[in-house]
Order: C-alpha cells, then structure tokens, then sequence
C-alpha cells in the first residue's frame, strides 16, 4: 500500500499544488525537498526487506478481469538500486534549482515525475509499466519546453516525439509476449514461453536503445541535454537514461538471453560505435554544455560495452558505470549551465581563466571532469576499470581498445578544462560576478562528495549491485 | 416498457413548449437524468454502460449549450443515439441509422455564417448519398434471401455479400473512413463548434458501436473478405488523417483531421473481428472517444466566444491567460494522442492488442507509428499554450460556470476510464 501511495501520492500532490500555487510559492519547494526524503527513506527501508532471491511483493492494485493487467509492485535488488539513485539525485537536484523561477509550477512538475519514475522501477507488469515509462515524458516536456534556453520549444517537442516513437516498439513487443505466453508480468515471463523471441529483441532493443542512448538512436539527446535548463538535464541524464539502461537490463538481457547471446555482437558494436563517435563529438565541440552531453553519450557507450559480455561480471560493471556517470555528469552539466547563466555564452573562447574569479566552484568543475576522464580515486576510474576488465573477460585483449576511449576522454576534458578554468581570463568573465546561492552550491559539494567518497571505497556499492546480479547467476541465467 | 429512447423522445416533445424560458435547461438535464438511470436499469449487460455514458456526455453538453433549438435536437439525438445501440435487427438498425442522420443534417441546417452553409450542405449531400447506397445495399441483401427483422445472415450468397458491401461503404461515409471522409473534415471544422462536438463526438461514436455490433457476426465468419478490406480503409484513414493534420493551423480543422484518423483507429476493431478483445476494444476507444472528443471542441467553442481564439497563433501563451481552461485542453489533447493515465491511451492498447491477437502485428506496428505520429500536431498544440509568450491581451466576455462543469463532467471521464481499466474489461 504503502508503495502505492508513492507512486500515486505525487501526482496527486502535484496536480494539487499546480492547481493552487502560484508564481513563486515557495510550499512546493519545501514539499518537493520533504516528499524526496520521504521517498530515499522509503527506498533505504526496502533493502532491509528485500529476501536475499526474487521479489519482494509490494501489493497489487486495480485489478482487470479479461486481462492480466493488474498493478503489480514488485523491488528486487536491481530496481531497489535504481530507486535509491533515483530518490538521491531527485534531492539533490531540488538543492540545486533552488533559485529557479515559476518555482511552484517547476517544482509541480518535479514531483509529478518522481511519482511516474517510482512507477517505472517498481511496477512489473508490462502494460503499467509502459504507462509509467511515457508519464514521465509529459513533466520533461514541459520542464524542457518553458525552463529551457533559446531553442527550448524545437529541443522538447524533438524529445518528446522521438522517444515516443520509440515507446511505440517496445509496447507492440509487450502486446507480441503477452499474446504468446498469456503473460504481462516481467518477472514470470522466460524466454523458452515465447514463439518469436527474435522479433521482439529487436523492438525492445529498438525501443530502449533510443532512450539510452544508443547510436544512431542518439539524436534527440544533444538537443534535450543543451536546451534543458542546468538541473532537468541532470535529471535526463541522471534517471532518464538510466531508465533506458535499467530497461534494457532487465527486459532484454535478462529475460531473453538466448537470444541476447546471438545479437551480443550488435551490442558490442553499436556499443562501441557510442564510445568512439561521441569521444570524438565531444573533442571536437566548443559548445560547453554539448561537450559535456556527447561526453555522457559516450559514457553510456561504455555501459553498452559492459552489456554486451552478459556475464554476472558485465552486468555489475555496467551498474556501477551507470551509478558513477550520474553522479559525474551532474556536476559537470550544472556548472556548465550555471557559467552559461552568469556569462550568457556557450562557447569556450568566451571563457577561460574563471578559476581566477570563481575559485571553488572551479575546483568543483575540476574534480567532476577528472572523474569524467577516470582518475583512480573517483568513480569514473572504478566504472571505467570495471568495463574494461570484464569486456576484456568476455572478448579477448583486443578490448583494450576501450582504454583507448578512456583517453580520448582524457584529451576532452583537460582540454576543456584548459580552455575553460584556466588559461588566460577573458574579457566576459573578467567583468562576470559568479557568486551562486548557498544552497545550489551545496549540492554541488554533495555531488563531487560521492564520487570520491564511492571512488575509493567502491566496495560499499558493489556489495550491492553483486547480490542484485547474483541471484540471476545462481539460476543460469547468467554466465 | 419504458426505455431511454422513449424518455428522450418525449421529453423532446415537450421541451418546445419551454423555449424562451429558463425552465428547458434543467429540463433537458433532467431528461438525460432519467435516460442515464433507466438505461442502467434496463439496457442489455453488455451496451448499458455505453449507454449510461452517451446520457452522461449529453448532459455536460446542454450544461454547455446556450442555443434552445440546439438543446431541443440533442434531445432528439440521444433518443435516435439510443435507439440505434438498442437496434437488433436489419430493419430497426436501418430505421435508427437513418433517423440519427436526420436529425444531424438538422443540427447542422441551423445555420448562421456562410461557413456553416458550406458545412451543413456538405454534410447533406454526404448523408443523402449514404443513405442512397445504404437502401441499395439493403435490396441486393434482401434480393439475396436475407430476412428484414433479423440480424445480419451468416450463409451468404453472392447477393447477400455484394448487399453487405455495398452498405459498408455507405457506413464508410458515416464513419467518415479514407476515401469517403472528404465531407467530414470540412463540416467538423466549419460547421459551430458545439454542433461538430455532437456530430464527432457523440454520433459517430454510437454509430460505430452500432455498426459493429450488427455486422461483427457476419464479418468474423466472413475472415477472407472483412480483414483485407478494412485492413486497406483502417490504415489509410489513419495516415491521411494524421499525416493532414500536421500542417493545418486551424484548431478545429486539426482536430476535424484527428477525428478521421480516429475513425481509422476505430476501424482497427473490424480488422481484429477474429479477435475475443475486438469487442471491448470498440467499446473502450468509444467510451473515450466520445469524452475527449466533445471535451475538445466544446473549450474550442469556449475559446472561440470568449477569447476570438481560431488558429494556433492566437492560442500563443493561453496559459498565462487562463491557465485551468488550458490545463483542461492539453489534459484531452494528451488523451486524444494516447498519452497513459488518460482513457485515450489504454483504448487505443486495447484496440491493437485485439489486432496483435488476432495475428497482424504489422498492422499493428503501422497504427502504433501512426499514433506516435499524430502526438505531433496534439504536441504542438499544447506548445502554443504554454511555451509561446502571450502576444496580445485577449479579455474574456464573459466566463460561465456551466460551462466549466460541463468540462470537469467530461474531464473526470478522461481521467478515470485512464486508471479504472476494470470498470470496462
């Protein structure tokens, strides 16, 4: 019940303060800061419950007779991690748009898409889990679409369609199981229950691939991330894509592995295609907040790589990967926008040199990139690592390659750096007063917290993601 | 016995007697009323919730409508409405089908703009040819052996098959299906708003349910000549219609374009007659068709009057101006595109599943691309009320609170036949 309310709770909430708040009422900051801690609490309280295999049944709701459609709540350890992230990003994201305008409307949509993404990670039926897959899209439409920069309205609607479209492949797949095996409950169906398991593998792939994303499904990414303001492209980068991720892991590599096992090759392609194509992307822009979005294309590039082993040791990887990018990605994004907001530019020339005016927040931009280029003692180095020795495990030496990216990365980001934070102080930012609010640099400092905090005990975390991948092991299902 | 349609007609009757006084809105209220919990007690199992809705969806419209002559008609729409869903056999469907297209070409005669002219002789002309082929069709059936006071033969003979046809395609027309939708799009978006609300809204929805309730049986024995047949108008209506809609900028011609593209989706329910889900897949894209659909273009009616707001352009920043009207639209414009937690949505899951189960994925891929498509045009919508600056000032004539309860009445429907799939399934 319980689970239900936090879920439902929000939108409701949402939906009520939208109604009655206006302009800048700052109750819906206050209930949005209350309803997260609420919601990480909640999230830390289902690890002591989870059983060591399986799921822990959270209720089941709103039952239908002629379909098996039912809102069934069910956590294992996998989504139980997502949830944490979740609930942890969504606070410290409200910290750092603590400034933002039309607050009580931005603050509405916020919680309305905490309650959809609860949605997401705890439903396992299919069809309620696809409701709550595209809810999430509507707050982020409109957060991008009236929050966002110039291009704002092209960006949003450019999202909003694409990943649609997208939704569209994975809900006929849905429709193709349940035909086949009587079944809307992910956690029930295997793959031996299916007729065409081939077919449906690629419209899931198709369908998570562009949330991911994936290249060539990656387009409406850089547009989204650039346009949205600073804390909404945390959130993009942060859940929206690790949804795509989760997805992925879940309905594609775990509940279909034979048919993962044949088409690995195009994981591992397309996944090192992402690496490569968006490393080069990004050494090449000069647009701040691109560069720092095409980096986290090619970070979730590495995460593709990690799936494509589809071994215990991949998965954990990738899990670990997925967690360190949200966490060094933030930053990264926030201060880019926060130096747009201050020296309204984009572009590298215009700055350089603010570690002379803005010495702390520089640092902070500093220790994100490092960790964006995977220097041991941050968790960049750790996903990185992980990546590497497990696709090196599956595929051979040769996967040394993903090294090779990992210095790309480096070229990018120090290169950015020396553009950027250092060098000589340009004429805009000599004149630019870059004071920000206590509380959104707090959260920064929250931010670049956990990533040296779990880059160098990683061992709090795996502890973790292993059980969440160590029950799919102990049945086969994993190598 | 004393059913919907005799209430409705009497209380039409009657309500003459009352035009110029404030007596005949409660009194239409109160016919809808009494409609509404006599179908429920009355109505066979399986039409009595539909029923009860048509009531309930009439209801907010006179609670919207100012018009006596209007308030009169709709009176006289819900009794043909009902006595068309109550129809078993060929003669009382024909009877039914023909005397519902009556009193919408009357609807529609009340003319005050030469727009309107244009709408309500287009839509004339369509409904005499329909009922033209209609009456063909019927001779060639009955020619072939089929019986008037039964329902549809099941062992067809060449007669009775060229019969059916002929009078699917004069239904076509009704349903305003690609190639006989031409007609629709220009009287749904000429003709008053609250008159095209009625006749996209409500008619057609009953019409459909109607149809397929008298033809299902005959179809899902005739697989080889229904599926190719409907397969070919379903996914072109839907394609024309959204691919139409996304360069109008004219609010009540894109939503006139999404009315034929939802036609098609409705189609899909004919494809899938093979299909156990067809059934309820017709009724459920009804039960939120018709509360979206004349949800839509009653606030366009609102906005016409009160704000002089036509295209998109004037729509720029509405929210600003009114934020819980435009709140109210962007709610049924999500439902319209199948957006989840809306009834818009799990109708249209529930109507290709039935395609899916009944072994046409393709068919079904191409309607789920279509739907995804026509989020396109209800997105921009959406996008010219709330991240457009308002430009000019509009001020408001006047704000009724009638009509504001007439859309939380359809809006609560949108709402709960989104998350309450059981009250249907």
């Amino acid at each position: 019940m319980i689970a239900a309310f936090f879920i439902f709770g929000p939108i409701v909430l949402a939906v009520l303060l939208a109604l009655f708040l206006r302009g800048e009422n700052v109750v819906s900051k206050y209930s949005a800061l209350v309803l997260f801690t609420g919601m990480f609490g909640f999230s830390i309280s289902l690890l002591q419950k989870l059983p060591e295999r399986g799921y822990l049944a959270l209720g089941s709701f709103l039952e239908v007779s002629k379909f098996d459609f039912v809102l069934t709540l069910q956590v294992d350890m996998l989504s139980t991690i997502m949830l944490l992230l979740t609930s942890l990003l969504l606070i410290l994201v409200t910290l750092s748009s603590w400034t933002m305008e039309r607050q009580s409307l931005y603050f509405s949509l916020l919680i309305f898409f905490s309650g959809a993404i609860f949605g997401v990670f705890m439903s396992t039926n299919f069809l309620w889990f696809f409701i709550f897959w595209e809810l999430t899209l509507i707050p982020m439409y409109f957060l991008v679409g009236v929050w966002g920069a110039q291009r704002r309205i092209y960006a949003a609607v450019k999202f909003f369609l694409y990943t649609h479209v997208a939704s569209m492949f994975i809900l006929l797949a849905f429709f193709l199981i349940y035909k086949e095996s009587g079944l809307f409950d992910m956690s029930l169906v295997k793959e031996g229950m299916l007729l065409s398991p081939v077919l449906i593998w690629w419209l899931l792939f198709i369908g998570f691939a562009v949330k991911m994303p994936i290249f060539p499904f990656h387009t409406w990414l850089p547009d989204a991330h650039v346009e949205a303001p600073a804390p909404i492209s945390v959130l993009l980068a942060g859940v929206l894509l690790k949804m795509g991720a989760y997805a992925m892991i879940r309905m594609v590599i775990l509940m279909l592995p034979q048919t993962s096992q044949k088409y690995a090759w195009v994981l591992l392609l397309l996944g090192l295609v992402t690496l490569f194509y968006a490393a080069f992307m990004a050494l090449y822009e000069t647009h701040l907040k691109k560069m720092v979005a095409y980096s986290s294309i090619s970070h979730m590039g590495l995460v593709v790589i990690a799936l494509a082993t589809l071994s215990y040791s991949g998965l954990s990887a990738a899990l670990y990967e997925m967690i360190a990018h949200a966490f060094v990605i933030a930053p990264l994004f926030l201060i880019a926008g926060f130096f747009y907001h201050k020296t309204g530019s984009w572009q590298m020339q215009d700055m350089g040199g603010i570690m002379q005016k803005a010495p702390y927040i520089s640092a902070l931009f500093v220790i994100a990139g490092l960790g964006a280029l995977g220097l041991p003692g941050t968790m960049g180095f750790i996903g990185e690592l992980s990546v590497l020795l497990s696709s090196i495990k599956s595929f051979g030496l040769w996967m040394a390659l993903v090294a090779l990216a990992s210095m790309l990365g480096a070229g990018y980001i120090i290169w950015t750096l020396r553009r950027v934070i250092y060098g000589e102080m340009s004429s805009v930012v000599a004149k630019t007063d870059f004071r920000m609010n206590r509380v959104e640099f707090f959260s920064l400092i929250l931010f670049v917290f956990v990533i040296v905090f779990f880059g160098l005990f990683p061992n709090l975390l795996f502890e973790y993601i292993n059980a969440a991948f160590m029950q799919f092991r102990s049945i086969g299902a994993l190598q | 016995m004393i059913t919907p349609f005799y209430i409705l007609l009497g209380f039409g009757l009657l309500s003459i007697v009352l035009h110029r006084t404030a007596l005949l809105k409660p009194f239409a209220l109160t016919a809808f009323g009494i409609a509404g919990s006599v179908s429920f007690m009355t109505a066979s199992a399986d039409l009595k919730l539909f029923e009860i809705i048509v009531s309930s969806v009439l209801f907010a419209f006179i609670l919207h409508e100012q018009e006596d002559i209007t308030i009169t008609q709709t009176l006289f729409l819900g009794a043909s409405s009902m006595l068309l869903l109550e129809s078993d056999s060929i003669l009382s469907f024909v009877i039914a089908f023909e005397s519902l297209s009556l009193i919408s070409v009357i609807l529609v005669s009340y003319v005050k703009t030469k727009d309107e002219v244009e709408g309500a002789v287009k839509m004339f002309i369509a409904s005499a040819l329909a009922t033209g082929f209609l009456f063909l069709g019927l001779t060639f059936y009955l020619m072939g052996g089929g019986e008037l006071q039964e329902v549809l033969h099941p062992n067809a003979t060449l007669f009775e098959m060229i019969g059916v046809f002929i009078m699917l395609l004069a239904l076509f027309y009704k349903l305003t299906l690609v190639p006989f939708h031409g007609w629709a799009v220009d009287t749904y978006a000429k003709v008053s708003h609250t008159n095209a609300a009625l006749l996209s809204g409500v008619a057609k929805t009953v019409a459909v349910v109607a149809v397929f309730k008298i033809f299902e049986p005959f179809l899902a024995l005739h697989l080889s000549f229904a599926q190719p047949l409907f397969i070919i108008v379903a996914l072109l209506t839907m394609t024309f219609g959204n691919f139409l809609a996304l360069f109008r900028k004219n609010i009540a011609e894109i939503l006139a374009y999404s009315s034929v593209a939802h036609a098609g989706y409705m189609a899909l329910a004919f494809v899938a007659v093979s299909s156990s889900y067809a059934q309820d897949g017709i009724l459920y894209m009804a039960i939120a068709y018709i509360f979206m659909q004349s949800a839509a273009f009653l606030i366009l009616d609102t906005l016409k009057k009160s704000y002089a707001i036509v295209s998109l352009d004037d729509l720029h920043g509405f929210a600003q101006q009114n934020p819980l009207l435009g709140a109210l639209l962007s709610i049924q414009l999500f439902s319209l595109a199948g957006i989840p937690l809306l009834a818009g949505f799990l109708a249209k899951a529930v109507i290709f599943y039935a395609v899916v189960d009944s072994g046409l994925w393709w068919v079904a891929l191409i309607a789920l691309l279509n739907s995804a498509l026509s989020v396109a045009y209800y997105a921009i919508i959406v996008k010219s009320i709330y991240f457009e600056d308002l430009k000019v000032k509009k001020l408001s004539l006047s704000n009724r609170t009638t009509a504001f309860t007439a859309q939380l009445i359809l809006v609560a429907g949108t709402i709960f036949f989104g998350i309450f799939a059981g009250v249907i399934l």
